[in-house]
């Protein structure tokens, strides 16, 4: 093609009617000059234009042609196609809103997974270059993924290979601003500056604010926690904040969106990191030991590949690790992206996969449903068709004439989708904090999830891939047809879509059968886990998580507050899966047990109703000083010493073999053997795992030993004592209580994740076997409808009712005997996929099995009912006397 | 694009004419036809009718290009002027005719 042609051919497009009447006047002067010719031959007025006329032949023809060089007939047939589709929609509109309605229904879901999807992994944060942003740790020999020390980083900031600027940033936690929860984050002073953000009202941290420990205290708060905890009132700048008990002057406000570079845990407050030894709990980062606890994100130079990079930290970290132990020397590193909340890798597409795949199901199906009822129409204009293929239609352009329809309808079905999408969305969200626990909404944030450029393009391929995939296998199957024998008039003979259309529907049932099954395993996951048995008393149980400087004082004011009946501390919270674990050994026996470990006050037994069954609980003064002593789980004595009962237990020696990864000074490094004086009942260290794990051993701890949590037994309704507590501490310890929270309802937040799960494939599953049933329905009735002259015939012959009942019935349950066992199938190797994901998960619940085989088995009879009966009820006569 | 390869003998004809009629320089459809006729002694006789879609292919390809002007008469017409690829066009055209009419003419001669 070239130049000039693309020209013309755009000119012709755009300028059509001007370019037309350019032609017709061309070709109007030519026979005016050949007329002209004539008259000056001495021919008449008349006579000349006619011989002018006979002369160039048909005006209209010759224009065709002319506009066929101009090449813009695919344009003009695609027009032709789309005002033809309008009009037959128009004609048969309940087929169009069908249509709509089920592809917007698929679409929509899909959306609403897109644009979270986009929210979290896709959409960059809004700040200065975003894609050049990396965060960097390093792994040791051991295994262990390691940050850098503070003289490490002020180090690395002023001479590394790979980034341009770096800023620091310490984890994350939770502490509590005028009873307002808030993520609070310690930073180097050049975090704004280096992400290009600046504030609202006031300024952002400058990096004068964190040049050296001990400056005046400071923080920044979020756009969104100033209005949620101060009513968006200005003159909070230059109030004072207490963060973790400590005033902080508030100095700035930042800019509306921004909230870190994490949408999971958006941060509410920023403070300098040099306030750290103020703030934090932890070892000093400026002290003489300083822990490796400094989170470096830096901004590649231009030019620098990942992978360059990689090479060169990696060079960096062994260089400064050169000095260390063998197993602490640097042996890879991580070089991750900060562009986004979730950075784009394969283990969050893996996680992502079964959502998609589910709601494409859906789509599928839908679309599936979709093909079947443009077959059934196909029949219906096979006519039509026959007629236009017998008259020399190319089959290629009817073929682009269908799609053409199809696609309309997809478009249509789009904008109802985004409809569709935004309330699923907006429905979701509030659902979801309705549901929830309620001590979980303060700590859950969603990520703003508006509709942007990537939403649109998902929505317009998706509808066109839809449409094209719901139309493609009508339009080739309905102009296959032959045309020797419609040329006979005979319209209905090789036209045979049957097998196609039992095909897509054995596909729903399968698709049905695999989500039904996942939401039954979940909600029996769900069921089974609510029903788990602590074996620690839950319901009157206050949890704290409490500042260390100020836990004495929480201590005090809680042994003394009245509805408090008792208090104990413990290194982990029960049912909490994070105790950690610890090697083990009987002094007879060399090989090593794996075992949990919790260090507990001796009230700790009392309080959790857990009996001491044989031995004694730790006395105060074991607790006080720590003593070698330990008490077993039932499970735990009865892994030691299988054979043996367990009162046998109490006053042997256990050798604790530490890991090698444990830190020197570690608490459970104090002592090589300790001795067992009690063995309590079992209970559960945590709900995660199917059967719940309560092998574990609990070591003396004080009560107000650092680093633990508290417990309270209270009296009277727990969520009123829990609030009591809150208050009368805020009076008497301000800013000592991070956390609060009932036992109980951190088993309802365990459980909720699945019941969630359960809920969306639920209802995803129950919208597929809705969507299959139709669709059935349809093949069946279409069915009934093509066999009508046979059934009437083996009526006529003395077939009975019952016998064409069970005719169309067999016909159904033909279909579900293949897809029922497919989708099981196709169910048991995508729990053998995911079950090592989520232990709590069988792979193989019979019951789940057979409650979904029964449920999409009753579905199918119930689809194939009607059509039945009205087989059933055909009047052989009517029938057979009509061709 | 060369145009080398063997093509529908009437319409390269055509084509060709046109071509060379326009070496002249600008004319409209109308004369195109009668300078034709005139020059070929009315041998060959234009099919009016396939002569437009001709120019406005001719046209596409970017061998000639056209312009609304006034006729002798004082009428508007579309003029049809050659272009410089039109041009070098021409060259190829007339060679290969000129070697296509040699050929046939030996066939005729010698067969």
């Amino acid at each position: 093609m070239t130049l000039s042609d693309l020209r013309l051919r755009l000119r012709a497009l755009l300028l059509h009617r001007r370019v037309d009447a350019e032609l017709d006047e061309e070709l109007a002067f030519h026979l005016e000059m050949q007329a002209r010719k004539h008259r000056a031959a001495g021919a008449g007025d008349a006579d000349a234009q006619r011989l002018a006329r006979a002369r160039f032949g048909s005006t209209a023809l010759v224009a065709d042609q002319c506009r066929d060089t101009r090449g813009i007939g695919f344009v003009e047939t695609l027009w032709q196609d789309v005002r033809y589709a309008v009009r037959s929609f128009r004609r048969a509109p309940a087929f169009a809103l069908t249509v709509v309605g089920t592809i917007a229904l698929g679409l929509g879901l899909n959306t609403a997974v897109f644009t979270i999807f986009n929210a979290y992994v896709l959409k960059p944060f809004a700040v200065r270059d975003p894609h050049s942003l990396y965060a960097f740790e390093w792994r040791s020999r051991a295994g262990q993924w390691r940050l850098l020390t503070w003289p490490e980083y002020e180090g690395f900031r002023r001479d590394n290979p790979v980034f341009s600027e770096v800023f620091a940033e310490r984890r994350q936690f939770i502490t509590r601003v005028d009873g307002h929860t808030a993520y609070t984050q310690l930073v180097s002073g050049n975090y704004f500056r280096m992400l290009g953000v600046d504030a609202a009202i006031g300024r952002v941290l400058e990096p004068s604010d964190a040049s050296a420990p001990g400056r005046e205290p400071v923080a920044v708060i979020s756009h969104a926690f100033w209005q949620r905890a101060f009513g968006a009132d200005p003159r909070v700048i230059g109030r004072t904040i207490l963060v973790q008990g400590r005033p902080c002057e508030v100095i700035g406000i930042a800019r509306e969106g921004f909230a870190g570079l994490d949408f999971a845990l958006p941060r509410d407050i920023w403070a300098p990191i040099t306030l750290s030894p103020q703030l934090e709990d932890d070892a000093n980062l400026f002290g003489p030991d300083p822990p490796r606890r400094v989170g470096i994100v830096g901004r590649l130079k231009p030019g620098v590949t990942v992978r360059t990079a990689e090479a060169a930290l990696l060079a960096w970290a062994e260089a400064a690790t050169r000095t260390f132990a063998d197993d602490d020397k640097a042996a890879g590193v991580l070089v991750e992206s900060r562009a986004t909340s979730v950075p784009l890798r394969p283990m969050t597409m893996l996680a992502f996969a079964p959502i998609m795949a589910a709601f494409a199901m859906v789509l599928l199906i839908a679309c599936a449903n979709v093909a079947n009822m443009m077959l059934a129409r196909g029949m219906a204009r096979q006519r039509e068709i026959g007629i236009r293929l017998t008259l020399g239609a190319e089959r290629a352009r009817l073929v682009r004439q269908l799609l053409t329809e199809s696609v309309l309808l997809a478009l249509p079905a789009a904008a109802v989708g985004f409809i569709a999408s935004r309330v699923t969305i907006d429905a979701a969200v509030r659902i979801m904090f309705a549901t929830l626990p309620t001590e979980f909404t303060e700590y859950i944030r969603v990520a703003p999830l508006p509709p942007d450029l990537r939403v649109f393009a998902f929505m317009l391929v998706a509808a066109i891939a839809t449409g094209i995939l719901f139309g493609l296998a009508p339009a080739l199957q309905t102009t296959r047809s032959n045309i020797v024998s419609m040329a006979r008039g005979d319209f209905g003979s090789d036209f045979g879509p049957a097998r196609l259309r039992r095909a897509l529907v054995v596909a729903q049932i399968t698709a049905s059968v695999m989500l039904l099954i996942t939401t039954a395993v979940l909600v029996r996951a769900a069921q089974r886990l609510s029903r788990v048995d602590p074996g620690v008393r839950t319901r009157d149980i206050i949890t704290f998580d409490v500042r260390d400087p100020q836990r004495a004082r929480v201590v005090a004011a809680l042994a003394a507050h009245p509805i408090v009946v008792g208090l104990a501390g413990t290194s982990t919270i029960p049912l909490d899966g994070n105790a950690p674990q610890v090697a083990v050994a009987t002094m007879d026996r060399p090989e090593l047990v794996g075992l949990r470990y919790r260090y507990v006050s001796p009230s700790y037994f009392d309080l959790f109703d857990l009996p001491i069954l044989s031995g004694r609980t730790f006395t105060a003064e074991e607790g006080e000083a720590g003593a070698a002593v330990a008490i077993l789980s039932e499970a735990a004595a009865a892994r030691l010493w299988p054979d043996q009962p367990r009162r046998d237990a109490v006053g042997r020696t256990l050798r604790v073999v530490p890991d090698r990864r444990t830190r020197s000074g570690a608490r459970i490094a104090r002592f090589q053997t300790v001795q067992v004086i009690g063995v309590a009942r079992d209970a559960a260290t945590d709900l995660d795992n199917n059967e719940p794990v309560s092998t574990i051993v609990h070591f003396p701890a004080s009560l107000t030993a650092p680093g633990s949590g508290l417990v309270a037994r209270v009296t009277g309704e727990a969520e009123a004592a829990r609030r009591t507590l809150d208050a009368s501490l805020a009076i008497a310890a301000p800013g000592a209580v991070q956390e609060i929270h009932k036992l109980q309802e951190f088993v309802s937040g365990r459980v909720y994740p699945y019941r969630a799960a359960s809920w969306v494939s639920g209802a995803v599953g129950t919208l597929a076997l809705l969507l299959t049933v139709s669709g059935l329905y349809g093949v069946l009735s279409y069915l009934v409808r093509q066999r009508e002259k046979e059934i009437s015939i083996r009526m006529a012959l003395g077939a009975n009712r019952a016998a064409v009942v069970s005719l169309v019935i067999m016909q159904s349950l033909r279909l579900a005997a293949i897809g029922l066992p497919a989708g099981a199938l196709f169910a048991v190797g995508a729990a053998t996929l995911f079950a090592s994901k989520f232990m709590i998960l069988t792979t193989f619940d019979a019951l789940a099995y057979l409650a979904v085989a029964l449920t999409v088995l009753a579905a199918c009879l119930a689809a194939s009912l009607f059509p039945a009966l009205r087989a059933a009820r055909l009047d052989p006569m009517t029938v057979l006397r009509a061709d | 694009m060369s145009r080398r390869e063997p093509l529908d003998i009437l319409q390269g004809t055509l084509d060709l004419l046109i071509l060379r009629t326009l070496q002249t320089g600008p004319q409209h459809g109308w004369a195109i036809s009668e300078r034709i006729e005139q020059i070929s002694q009315a041998v060959l006789e234009v099919n009016q009718g396939s002569l437009y879609p001709a120019l406005h292919r001719l046209e596409h390809r970017g061998w000639i290009e056209a312009e609304w002007g006034i006729s002798d008469l004082g009428k508007r017409a579309r003029f049809y002027r050659l272009t410089a690829a039109g041009r070098r066009q021409l060259d190829l055209e007339t060679e290969s005719w000129q070697r296509l009419s040699v050929a046939i003419n030996r066939v005729l001669r010698l067969a």
